[in-house]
C-alpha cells in the first residue's frame, strides 16, 4: 500500500468532469424544492385543514425516511406499475437524472418548508400589528412585511439545508448516475486506491461547502443591511 | 402486499440490525460530540484546531463518501498489514457494520460537537456563581448545575442528530450491511416488486423516526417540568 500522487493528479480532472451533473442536480432541485417548499408553507398556514393536512403528511413522510429510500422508491419502485410506464411522466422517470431531481426536490422541499415556517413564525407580532394599523390587507402584510423578515430569519438555516442538498446529490451515484461520486467509485473499482481518490473528492466537496457558506454569508449580510448597521 | 408475506422475518431481523447500529453509533456519537466540545472549549490551541478540523471535514463531506472511505480504506490498510505476515492473504475487511457504525457516528458527532459546545456555553453564569456561593466544588457544580442545565438546551438539536443517525444507517447498505434495505434488494430479486419492497423499508424507517421524535418530545416535557415557566 502506498500513496500514489500521480493517481491523484490523474483522477481529479476525471472527477471534475462530473461536477456539471452535481451542479445540475443541486441547482435544479434547489429551485424546484424552494417552489415546493413555498407551496407547502402556504398550504400549512392557510388555516384550511384540507390544505394543511396533505402538506403535513408530505413533510412527515419525507423528513422521516432516508433520502436513499426515496431515491430507490422513485427510480426502481415506480416502474413496477403499468400506468406509470404509460404516463406522460415516463420520459422523466425513466432516466436516473429525472428520478434523482424528483427525489431531491421532494426531500428538500419538505425540509425547507419547515425552515420557512420557522421564519414566518419568528416575525415579530408588533410589526404585523403596525401593518394592520396602517390599513394593510392580509395579503399586503404577507408580501411586504412577513416575506422579507421571514426570509432574513430563515436564511442561516436554509444555507445549512443547501449544503445538505449538495451532499445528498452524491447519492445519485447509487442509481447509476455518473456525478463526481459516481466517477470516483468507478475509478476506485478499477484501481482499488480508495484513499487517493476518495480523499481528493472529499476535498473537492469541502471546497464546494466552503463556497456555499461564503456566498450565503454575503447574502445574509446584504439582507440584514438595515438591521446591523 | 401479498408478495411481502414470506419476507416479514427477514425485515424484522434487518430492523434489529438497524437498531443495533443505531444504538452503538449513538453511544459513539455522544462520545465524539463530548470530546469535540471539550476540545473546542479547552484552552489548548492544538486541541481547538483539531476539533475545528474535525467539524469542518465531517460536515463538509457527503456521508456516503465517509462511509466508502472508511470501509475500503480500512480494508486496504488491514490487507496490506496482514500481507506483511502472510503473503497468501487476499483480502481482509472491517465488517461493514462496524465500519459503517463508526462512519456515521463520526459524521453526526461533528454536528453534536457544535450542539454540546453551544449548550455548555448556554449555561447561565449566574447559576454557576450561585453554586460557588453555596460552596459547591467544581465537580458538584458540574454534576448538579451544568449537566442538568445543558441537556435541556441540547435536547431539541440532539433529537435531530438521532434522526440523522437512524436515517444514515440506510447508507451502510451500500457497503453490504444486511439491514432492511439489503433485505428489500434480495426480496426484489425473487418477487420482482420493487415498489412494494422499498415502501416496506420506508415504513420501517418512518416508524423508527416517529418513535425517536415522540421520545424526544416526552423528554423535553420532562425537562421542562421544573423550568422557569413556559420555556
Amino acid at each position: 500500500m502506498s500513496f500514489d500522487l500521480s493517481l491523484i493528479t490523474e483522477s481529479i480532472p476525471k472527477m471534475l468532469a462530473g461536477i456539471g451533473i452535481t451542479f445540475q442536480l443541486m441547482f435544479l432541485s434547489a429551485v424546484l424544492g424552494l417552489i415546493l417548499a413555498v407551496i407547502l408553507l402556504l398550504m400549512r398556514i392557510s388555516g384550511k385543514w384540507y390544505l394543511s393536512w396533505p402538506a403535513q403528511v408530505h413533510i412527515y413522510i419525507f423528513r422521516g425516511t432516508p433520502i436513499l429510500v426515496q431515491i430507490f422508491i422513485i427510480y426502481y419502485g415506480l416502474p413496477q406499475f403499468e400506468f406509470i410506464r404509460d404516463s406522460v411522466f415516463w420520459p422523466i422517470l425513466r432516466e436516473p437524472f429525472g428520478c434523482a431531481v424528483l427525489a431531491l426536490t421532494l426531500n428538500t422541499g419538505a425540509y425547507v418548508s419547515e425552515i420557512l415556517r420557522g421564519g414566518v413564525l419568528g416575525v415579530d407580532r408588533g410589526v404585523l400589528e403596525a401593518g394592520s394599523a396602517l390599513g394593510l390587507s392580509a395579503r399586503q402584510k404577507f408580501i411586504y412585511l412577513t416575506t422579507p423578515i421571514a426570509t432574513r430569519l430563515a436564511l442561516p438555516a436554509y444555507s445549512n439545508d443547501f449544503i445538505s442538498l449538495m451532499k445528498a446529490t452524491s447519492l445519485a451515484s447509487t442509481i447509476t448516475l455518473l456525478d463526481m461520486t459516481g466517477i470516483a467509485r468507478t475509478i476506485v473499482a478499477q484501481t482499488f486506491a480508495p484513499y487517493e481518490v476518495f480523499i481528493s473528492l472529499a476535498i473537492i466537496y469541502m471546497i464546494l461547502t466552503w463556497i456555499i457558506q461564503k456566498s450565503f454569508g454575503r447574502i445574509e449580510k446584504y439582507l440584514s443591511r438595515y438591521v446591523n448597521p | 402486499m401479498d408478495a411481502v408475506t414470506g419476507w416479514w422475518d427477514d425485515y424484522f431481523w434487518g430492523s434489529m440490525i438497524v437498531l443495533q447500529v443505531f444504538f452503538f453509533s449513538l453511544l459513539l456519537m455522544v462520545l465524539f460530540g463530548l470530546i469535540g466540545a471539550a476540545a473546542k472549549l479547552s484552552d489548548n490551541r492544538l486541541a481547538q484546531k483539531i476539533a475545528g478540523a474535525y467539524t469542518v471535514i465531517f460536515r463538509g463531506t457527503p456521508e456516503i463518501l465517509v462511509i466508502l472511505l472508511l470501509y475500503f480504506g480500512s480494508a486496504i490498510t488491514l490487507t496490506a498489514i496482514a500481507q506483511m505476515f502472510d503473503p497468501d492473504i487476499k483480502f481482509i475487511d472491517v465488517p461493514p457494520m462496524w465500519a459503517g457504525t463508526i462512519a456515521i457516528a463520526l459524521i453526526v458527532g461533528s454536528y453534536a460537537t457544535e450542539t454540546f459546545r453551544g449548550a455548555f456555553l448556554g449555561v447561565k453564569p449566574g447559576s454557576i456563581e450561585a453554586a460557588r456561593a453555596l460552596g459547591m466544588s467544581n465537580l458538584q457544580t458540574f454534576i448538579y448545575i451544568r449537566i442538568p442545565e445543558m441537556w435541556r438546551l441540547a435536547l431539541p438539536p440532539f433529537g435531530n442528530h438521532m434522526l440523522s443517525l437512524i436515517k444514515d444507517t440506510a447508507l451502510i447498505s451500500i457497503i453490504g450491511l444486511n439491514e432492511t434495505f439489503f433485505v428489500a434488494k434480495q426480496a426484489i430479486g425473487t418477487t420482482g416488486e420493487p415498489f412494494t419492497m422499498y415502501i416496506v423499508v420506508g415504513c420501517i424507517y418512518l416508524a423508527f423516526s416517529t418513535i425517536i421524535t415522540l421520545s424526544v418530545m416526552g423528554m423535553e416535557k420532562f425537562g421542562a417540568r421544573t423550568g422557569e415557566g413556559a420555556r
